[in-house]
């Protein structure tokens, strides 16, 4: 399993862009991706697992990828959140 | 076991809004346009009351009560989001009437939202009714034109059994 810890950057939040660019993301590994705020957790290949996180500015998200493209996966995560997300 | 005998289940979706259904490819904003988020339909509103579009529960309503999730008891994931770049308003402009985790009929009142209000602070308010959960969908099918809250069917979503 890998994980990264990310703080929200983007202004509005994991709101409909984030999230759509993120869960698109997500889709194309074949690891079991989560993310986790304050305890609660969803699955990232799901929009309403994200947006139902309410993840806005400043928040810290846990990400895990759990598979045999696992590290594939966070390193594409973690450069989604640092170019795309960052404001 | 018996599995084969499952069938898929047709289930509608009703204006949550007066005014006109117009397609997706017609919002201005790629995110709906392009359905990253999922494929539906979208509301020109005429008057500012949404109501659910679906029998369900309400799974989310942002903090900022521009957007609203409602899972049906099909199995499919609904998201209405009122107005476009709506989250930048930051709340001003729309009342909260249901909460999370209410169970919700077709015309149940959701969100009050003030249109005038959104327009003068530059924002469009057409609405997109989006399935965010096509992987479970077989097939939709889509029509266009004026419609009433809480009566006009909007959309026929064939979910996957």
């Amino acid at each position: 399993m890998e994980k990264i810890t990310v703080i929200i950057q983007h202004e509005t939040g994991l709101h409909a862009r984030p999230a759509a660019l993120l869960m698109r993301l997500a889709e194309k590994f074949q690891s079991h991706i989560e993310l986790e705020k304050k305890g609660r957790s969803c699955n990232a290949k799901s929009i309403m697992g994200i947006l139902s996180m309410g993840a806005v500015k400043g928040d810290e998200l846990i990400i895990t990828a759990d598979g045999s493209d696992e590290t594939h996966a966070i390193e594409a995560i973690k450069e989604l959140f640092d170019k795309e997300l960052s404001a | 076991m018996f599995g084969f005998l499952k069938k898929n289940k047709i289930m509608t979706i009703i204006a949550p809004m007066d005014g006109e259904v117009i397609s997706l490819q017609e919002v201005p904003d790629a995110v709906f346009s392009q359905k990253m988020l999922g494929d539906g339909a979208a509301i020109k509103p005429s008057n500012g009351l949404v109501v659910s579009p679906c029998s369900g529960k309400v799974v989310q309503i942002f903090d900022t009560n521009h957007a609203v999730g409602i899972e049906t008891s099909e199995g499919a994931e609904v998201l209405i989001h009122i107005g476009i770049d709506t989250v930048e308003l930051k709340g001003k402009g729309f009342q909260r009437i249901a909460k999370v985790g209410d169970k919700v009929d077709v015309g149940d009142a959701l969100i009050e939202v003030d249109l005038d209000y959104i327009e003068a602070a530059g924002k469009s308010t057409i609405t997109p009714i989006i399935i965010t959960n096509m992987e479970k969908v077989h097939e939709i099918s889509k029509t266009a034109g004026p419609c009433k809250r809480g009566e006009s069917e909007i959309l026929k979503v064939e979910v996957k059994a």
